[in-house]
């Protein structure tokens, strides 16, 4: 272990920190991948909305899409034209939010178009002022994806053996899918559904009948990045930060070849801690706010 | 606003379309670098590519329109996954065979019988149900093939299994084909999903996602084939995104019950 290499592997975790609170609230402007799913709901139940439908593919694959784009473009232009590494990185994360533009512009018109019998309407404002910001995000993260991926290529020893694209595709795999599963359940369960009580979860009953509605207003996806950027978007940052630099750390400190025992016995710890971690934080929720006044007691089946 | 053109084309007639255009698609860019000892040719591969995409998309349109909602992204990443292992197995069989050039051939018949297994193990033993699965499977396979061969002939410009490897595998450019390829091929239905999807707006959409591809695949040849041949791969690949971005523009604004600047919710249907 050397010193050099641990503030790598720290630089790392803090990129990698801020490409997950960045994806998350990319996606939640866009309403992709969990809140999707009552956000085209609504209008079908008679609740036509001006929420932004980014439908592309679910977020795991669509934010491979940018991260490798972005690296595709650093990786020529490292490789082929010798530019500088951080320059590189800053054009290829540009080139992915033009792709990302295009494709959240195709998504809303075609998504909006398929549900004319509902009279959802296709408003261009929308799609003027909420695709910048989309792309804004975007930028951050394949930015800081694509870096990662150029530190442990070019930087941290031993080099990675892949080419860049490849390690930035399985990063970009990586955040979509951390995002997907942490910070959207805070748009998604929350931010949809304000009223509703806690321990109530979602019964098809309530499929669709999302807020529409702002403290002004009607509500639009900037409030919600602004609702989510508060917990959702750190929370994601932190589960993916860590990730990261959990992993990068102990094969920093234990050598993965002579110490391998050490550090997957170190991957099995952190693991163990985690679990315990949550149960304690799903008893805790339970304490405070539960049970739901409804509950009148389990039935059998 | 002069009248969109629209269109509507039967399965079998786009499969036609899309086997033997992308086929000959790629051996005529294969001659035409051949002939002229150039690789400024390559971009027709990719345009190959672009039709065996469109064919793909309309197989997923068929699959997904019962009601597979969010299997989509699923079964696009399933498509390019059965390609990737059809062209590398197509590829070196021809070429241990010593008959190079008839590994698109190859890569193709195994991906569709690979695709048409698959299908009845979707079908019969997982229970699907779904009565396109065998048939749509098998085009999605081909689509597949098709787009990561063409694809990869615009980055490497040979067909060769070694150029191919070094080019397209060594330098990790295949996951862009991969990312970029299954979007073209699963992006048009995903975004228009809905009761109101109209064929000729979602094959528009899947040309302009290939545009997209040919211009990243263009980048990745600035540094594989040279700044020529990847300049003519940005400009066509452009100018193809363009045109059908517009166009697809139009057939939303078509469809849709109303496109407004700004405004307050439509008055409710119900």
């Amino acid at each position: 272990m050397d010193a050099f290499g641990m503030g790598l592997v720290a630089a790392m975790g803090a990129l990698a920190t801020v490409a997950g609170a960045s994806e998350d609230i990319d996606s939640d402007i866009g309403s992709q991948s969990n809140p999707n799913s009552q956000v085209q709901l609504a209008a079908q139940v008679g609740n036509p909305h001006r929420i932004y439908n980014k439908a592309i593919a679910g977020e795991p694959p669509s934010n491979a899409l940018w991260c490798t784009t972005a690296a595709i473009m650093a990786y020529v232009l490292i490789e082929g034209y010798g530019m500088p590494l951080l320059f590189a990185a800053a054009a290829g994360a540009s080139l992915a939010a033009l792709f990302d533009g295009v494709m959240s512009v195709s998504a809303y018109l075609g998504r909006n178009a398929s549900q004319a019998r509902f009279n959802q309407w296709i408003y261009l404002d929308i799609l003027r002022y909420t695709t910048p910001s989309i792309m804004a995000h975007v930028w951050i993260t394949s930015f800081c994806i694509v870096l990662i991926s150029i530190m442990q290529v070019y930087i941290l020893t031993p080099h990675h053996p892949f080419p860049i694209p490849v390690i930035a595709l399985v990063w970009g795999l990586t955040v979509g899918a951390i995002g997907s599963s942490v910070g959207d359940i805070h748009y998604g369960g929350e931010r949809e559904f304000q009223w509703r009580l806690f321990g109530q979860g979602l019964n098809t009953m309530l499929s669709g009948q999302i807020v529409r509605k702002a403290e002004a207003g009607l509500r639009n996806s900037i409030d919600n990045a602004w609702f989510c950027a508060k917990f959702g978007g750190p929370c994601t940052g932190m589960g993916f930060g860590l990730t990261v630099f959990l992993d990068n750390w102990r094969t920093t400190v234990f050598d993965p070849i002579t110490q391998a025992t050490y550090a997957i016995l170190m991957g099995v710890f952190f693991v163990i801690v985690m679990n315990l971690y949550n149960f304690y934080c799903e008893l805790s929720a339970r304490r405070k706010y539960g049970p739901y006044p409804g509950y009148k007691g389990d039935i059998a089946a | 606003m002069a009248a969109v053109r629209g269109f509507k084309i039967e399965p079998k007639q786009l499969r036609i379309y899309g086997l033997i255009g992308s086929v000959v698609g790629i051996y005529l860019a294969y001659l035409l670098n051949a002939i002229t000892g150039t690789t400024i040719f390559s971009f027709v591969g990719a345009l190959a590519a672009i039709l065996g995409a469109v064919m793909g998309a309309n197989a997923v349109r068929r699959v997904c329109a019962y009601g597979i909602g969010t299997g989509v992204p699923s079964i696009g990443m399933l498509s390019l996954g059965m390609g990737v292992v059809a062209v590398l197995f197509g590829l070196s069989i021809a070429e241990q065979m010593g008959i190079g050039v008839l590994g698109v051939i190859i890569a193709l018949v195994y991906s569709m019988i690979f695709g048409y297994v698959v299908g009845l193990i979707a079908n019969r033993v997982m229970g699907f149900n779904i009565p396109v699965m065998e048939e749509g499977l098998t085009d999605l396979s081909g689509a597949g093939t098709l787009a990561i061969l063409g694809w990869s002939f615009a980055i490497s410009g040979s067909l060769g299994y070694a150029d191919i490897v070094n080019s397209v595998i060594n330098t990790g450019f295949l996951a862009i084909i991969f990312i970029c390829g299954g979007l073209a091929i699963l992006h048009p239905f995903n975004a228009n999903l809905g009761p109101d999807e109209k064929q000729d707006r979602t094959l528009v959409n899947a040309v302009m996602v290939g545009g997209m591809s040919t211009i990243a695949t263009g980048i990745c040849a600035l540094m594989t084939l040279g700044l020529a041949a990847g300049m003519v791969q940005i400009v066509v690949g452009f100018a193809v995104w363009y045109y059908f971005f517009v166009w697809y523009y139009r057939l939303a604004a078509r469809d849709a019950s109303a496109v407004v600047g700004t405004g307050l919710l439509p008055p409710t249907v119900q």
